[in-house]
């Protein structure tokens, strides 16, 4: 089985600051990490045809993108368009909606897909993908995944975007017809913008245990080593290191 | 505003000036004076915290989802405790009532398919009320989605804020926060809790369950570790870091490639041109998260505190045992740097002689 139809899904960004509707970087990637396998693909997107940040889409490599209306599951209706694909790419995380990073994995379990996220470079060996895959501390792991999947492209993948005004003018868009936006099923209501109140757990103290902790400070520090010469120094750290398994000599 | 007590005890240092002796006011006992145990007697509900181990021990994101769910457990829940990979510490100063660990499956090994089925025989032989995860980027946060996606539950992702009725996140690219009803899956982001606890919980062991087979869809084909040299310091393991205190930068550079570590520097360092300034580190450099912080001849001012707030172990070398670092410093050796930093450099490479 070869690469035939990729499919790339594109949510509207916005501006951080001025709040203007733009595309969305995580998803632009996506589409350029597609756009390295084969040369036309197909674009979803979820939302309204006459968003502005669709235009940034066309511009970055898109020649023609499909519009499903969020009226209704939204993960119904995208998995109702991607019946028959043989790869899904997606970007990491939306920057509008929930931002749960929950769809990939809602539409890789309603098309029973493997799904493989943080991929940083994708390779196709016969009806396999290998994929590296993004580790915190410098660590990358290679994987393999069986074709058909979805996979979640991480923001630092090494591609190059480029905005190319007559593609922008070219390409088209096309609105779907029917078939709020929630992804998931857990009903979310707009809070007042403030700062999140961190859990603590309740300390009962009697009257002199809060004078003492008044007066004195905490013992923070740890360990702290004044004896021995500097061999028997340079042992306690060492030793430290094995303990904690930071070193393995 | 904590006072400090006049009374104090204080040592002369070599040039005559009294200083303050850190953490001699605390008497042994008291230190040591042993928490309330949480732990039901007569469990009935149950809440399951499930988390990726690394290096046998859980990390600090890790123990906040557990405290969360120990801090929100009423007298007559049990927290169990999940460890994904090996362990080799206690957990009942964590507040795990009970642990079961599954080493086989470490974070390392890509193995999403055995993972996601191990962890719903789990949860259908304990049928817990609630579930609680890290959200982080070492497998928990997409095991945490796989189970969602899984599940028919009430669930909420990058939680910031929880207690005992509802949890908030934020959403529309950061900009508003969205609150909720406490769903029964909850994926925490860093430090959302506090982990210190006034009690402390039995963490007795359960059997671990059987792991189920692989579906053949995805193959781990190994780790690429690069060498701390060649990645951001931001992403880095392992920091040697260089303060004004490093008289020979050679030996710096010596011993941090012999721990295969990367190197920071405080601002004096990189001020006066000893270093480039995209190695420094704090509130106007860097921000790194390394679970090794080695800090030499850094008096550990608070703008440098500030970006090495996420390490795990700081080790700090420096001539004087009253420096701020030392404070924050897991380990603290007092001492001249370049003595002990070669004394370091000889004993490293007898251990690694020793090994091979
Ligand atoms: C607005 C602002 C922003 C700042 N931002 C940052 C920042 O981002 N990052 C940062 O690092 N700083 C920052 N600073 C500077 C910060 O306040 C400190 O001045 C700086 O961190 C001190 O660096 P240091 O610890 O290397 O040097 P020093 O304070 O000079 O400390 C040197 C230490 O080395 C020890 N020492 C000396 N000789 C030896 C020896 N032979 N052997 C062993 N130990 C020895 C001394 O006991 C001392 O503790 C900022 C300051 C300001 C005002």
């Amino acid at each position: 089985m070869s690469l035939q139809r990729i499919a790339v899904l594109v949510s509207d960004g916005k501006n951080p600051v001025s709040g203007e509707a733009r595309h969305c970087r995580n998803d632009s990637l996506a589409l350029q990490v597609g756009l390295n396998l084969v040369p036309d693909l197909t674009v979803l997107h979820a939302g309204n045809a006459d968003n502005p940040a669709l235009q940034d889409y066309l511009a970055l490599g898109a020649s023609h993108i499909d519009v499903v209306p969020t009226n209704g599951d939204m993960v119904e209706s995208l998995a109702a368009q991607l019946q028959n694909v043989d790869l899904i790419l997606t970007g990491t995380r939306a920057e509008n909606g929930e931002d749960s990073g929950l769809l990939p994995y809602l539409l890789a379990a309603k098309l029973n897909l493997p799904l493989v996220a943080g991929a940083l470079e994708i390779t196709q060996s016969g009806n396999h993908l290998e994929i590296l895959q993004f580790l915190p501390k410098g660590q990358r792991r290679r994987v393999r995944v069986k074709l058909p999947a979805v996979v979640v492209v991480h923001p630092l993948a090494a591609v190059e975007l480029c905005h190319v005004h007559a593609r922008q003018i070219l390409g088209n868009i096309t609105a779907h017809p029917a078939t709020n936006s929630a992804v998931h099923h857990t009903p979310w209501r707009i809070d007042t913008p403030r700062k999140p109140i961190k859990l603590k757990a309740p300390l009962v103290q009697t009257g002199h245990e809060r004078l003492m902790a008044a007066i004195t400070s905490k013992n923070k520090g740890g360990t702290v080593v004044n004896d021995g010469n500097c061999v028997e120094k340079a042992q306690v750290i060492l030793n430290f290191l094995r303990e904690h398994r930071l070193i393995n000599y | 505003m904590s006072r400090v007590n006049p009374m104090r005890p204080q040592q002369t240092t070599s040039s005559g000036l009294k200083r303050m002796v850190l953490q001699a006011n605390v008497k042994p006992e008291e230190a040591h004076a042993p928490k309330p145990i949480r732990s039901p007697a007569k469990p009935k509900t149950r809440v399951l915290v499930i988390a990726h181990s690394d290096r046998g021990a859980l990390d600090d994101h890790a123990r906040q989802a557990l405290a969360a769910a120990a801090i929100l457990a009423d007298a007559e829940t049990t927290v169990t405790v999940l460890v994904l990979g090996e362990l080799h510490e206690n957990l009942s100063s964590a507040g795990a009532d009970e642990v079961m660990v599954l080493p086989e499956l470490d974070f390392q090994q890509f193995q999403p398919d055995v993972e996601l089925a191990s962890l719903l025989a789990v949860i259908k032989s304990m049928q817990p009320m609630r579930i609680f995860m890290p959200d982080n980027l070492i497998g928990d946060g997409d095991l945490g989605r796989r189970l969602i996606a899984h599940s028919q539950l009430t669930t909420a992702t990058q939680v910031v804020e929880i207690d005992t009725k509802h949890v908030a996140s934020y959403q529309a690219g950061c900009s508003v926060l969205a609150v909720c009803n406490l769903p029964e899956i909850v994926l925490l982001a860093a430090n959302a809790v506090d982990t210190d606890l006034p009690f402390s919980a039995k963490a007795t062991h359960v059997d671990a369950v059987e792991l189920n087979h692989a579906s053949g869809e995805y193959q781990d084909l190994g780790l690429q570790t690069s060498s701390a040299a060649e990645i951001a310091l931001e992403e880095a393991d392992f920091i040697v870091s260089a303060g004004n205190g490093v008289q020979n930068l050679s030996t710096l550079e010596t011993l941090a490639l012999q721990l295969d570590a990367a190197i920071g520097a405080s601002r004096v360092v990189v001020d006066d041109g000893k270093l480039p300034r995209d190695k420094q580190i704090g509130a106007t450099g860097k921000t790194v998260s390394a679970t090794s912080y080695l800090a030499i001849g850094i008096s550990g001012a608070v703008q440098h505190l500030q970006g090495i707030k996420d390490c795990r172990h700081v080790i700090a070398i420096n001539r004087d045992s009253s420096a701020p670092i030392i404070k924050r410093a897991d380990l603290s050796v007092i001492g001249d740097a370049e003595d002990i930093m070669q004394a370091l450099i000889g004993e490293i490479a007898k251990a690694k002689g020793a090994n091979a």
